[in-house]
């Protein structure tokens, strides 16, 4: 029996080896010893059930963009760094994180969340699909300004109140459009958690859709002249 | 039987291929004592010692017993070879969301725009001046989720989208940001 499970779980790990196609999608486009450095971090991250994409991305990008070699590798390492902190933040928040969600947290990570932040969102029990978006939005607020707190609040209280992922998407938009009124982010942020705990105490409106699908962003708004 | 060898044509009658009357008269003699011979022989049921029964029931238990790791690695294999060969189930498909991106850019002869979703290739999604106002615009579809990005100006210089959040890129510059 034991031969029975393990030749095919030997054989599938043999099919797929953890970082296996990151030399070909950095081919051309990094230096040996970088897509090295790549390959290492990434087969460790893969063999930890951390995603590898946000490892690519990072080199393709600081080479992309001109940036010395030992650069891009201490960016790279960031992020590899910020993966772990990510994934372990979710876990302690109770979450089977896969990988699309551990990504999202190192983007909540980039975007100046911590980790007790990302656990505060796990804990809300939102679904992974949900939690993703969540953690998305939340970087995405912090990238606006809004502070952490006020971020966390508003997001757990979207998560909590059974609002769509659709809903969850409009939240930096309805921050924006709060500031260009005149007050702070989080000021904006707070208005909206209210809303939303609100919301959650009542329960979303009978004829909310629970499946919509996600609409278009609003008209990307013009920008002043670039100096 | 002793070391004598019988005519051939006495081998024959033993065989049963001809009768006695077949023989000629100077083999008769011959043949009688090869049939009295082949008639003594006992033709009781041989049974086996117990010993042999117990090596045999050994040799059998062994044999059920190691059949299945005998049958495990075939088996094995071939639930190895429908995984491999099974058919690859098609990745969910994401939604797609259709976005406009703009840069207010007068003195600008080129701007294009590179991010996650083109492997920050600063070449092949260029965005298009409408009128002479220096507006820049490029309609894209792209796959729901989280995109990062940035103008890049005359092939050299990458700008933040002023319109879109925008985070730290770990190059000193920062990155816009789609949440679609």
């Amino acid at each position: 029996m034991i031969a029975l499970l393990a030749l095919p779980l030997t054989l599938l790990t043999l099919q797929q080896p953890a970082g296996a196609g990151i030399p070909q999608r950095l081919a051309g486009r990094v230096s040996p010893a970088l897509g090295s450095l790549v390959v290492e971090l990434g087969t460790a991250a893969s063999a930890r059930g951390l995603p590898i994409d946000p490892l690519i991305e990072k080199a393709i990008e600081g080479i992309a963009k001109g940036v010395p070699a030992e650069r891009v590798a201490t960016a790279v390492r960031l992020v590899a760094t910020q993966l772990d902190t990510a994934a372990a933040a979710l876990r302690e928040g109770g979450a089977v994180a896969d990988t699309l969600e551990i990504a999202a947290g190192e983007f909540a990570i980039t975007a100046g969340l911590s980790g007790s932040d990302i656990t505060a969102l796990a804990r809300t029990g939102a679904n992974a699909q949900a939690l993703t978006v969540g953690l998305r939005v939340a970087g995405t607020l912090a990238a606006l300004g809004v502070p952490p707190a006020e971020d966390i609040g508003l997001v757990s209280a979207t998560l909590r109140s059974g609002e769509s992922s659709a809903d969850l998407l409009l939240l930096p938009a309805h921050v924006q459009s709060e500031v260009a009124k005149g007050v702070t982010p989080a000021q904006a942020a707070a208005g909206l958690a209210r809303a939303a705990a609100a919301q959650g105490q009542h329960g979303p409106p009978p004829t909310h859709p629970q499946h919509a699908p996600a609409p278009l962003p609003p008209p990307h708004p013009p920008a002043p002249p670039h100096p | 039987m002793s070391g004598h060898d019988f005519h051939p044509l006495v081998k024959q009658l033993l065989d049963g291929d001809i009768t006695l009357a077949d023989l000629p008269s100077e083999l008769r003699v011959e043949g009688e004592a090869a049939l009295r011979l082949l008639a003594a022989v006992d033709r009781t049921e041989i049974s086996m010692p117990a010993v042999t029964w117990r090596v045999m029931a050994t040799l059998e238990r062994r044999r059920r017993r190691f059949l299945p790791w005998l049958l495990a690695p075939a088996l094995a294999i071939a639930a190895a070879l429908v995984i491999l060969l099974r058919p690859t189930a098609p990745a969910p498909t994401a939604a797609l969301v259709t976005v406009r991106f703009v840069l207010v850019a007068p003195d600008a002869k080129q701007v294009s725009l590179a991010g996650t979703f083109n492997q920050w290739d600063a070449h092949v999604t260029p965005l298009v001046r409408t009128g002479a106002t220096g507006v820049w615009t490029a309609t894209l579809t792209l796959p729901a989720g989280q995109h990062q990005y940035a103008f890049v100006v005359d092939g050299v210089r990458w700008v933040p989208d002023p319109g879109a959040p925008a985070v730290d890129d770990g190059f000193g510059r920062r990155n816009s940001v789609l949440t679609l």
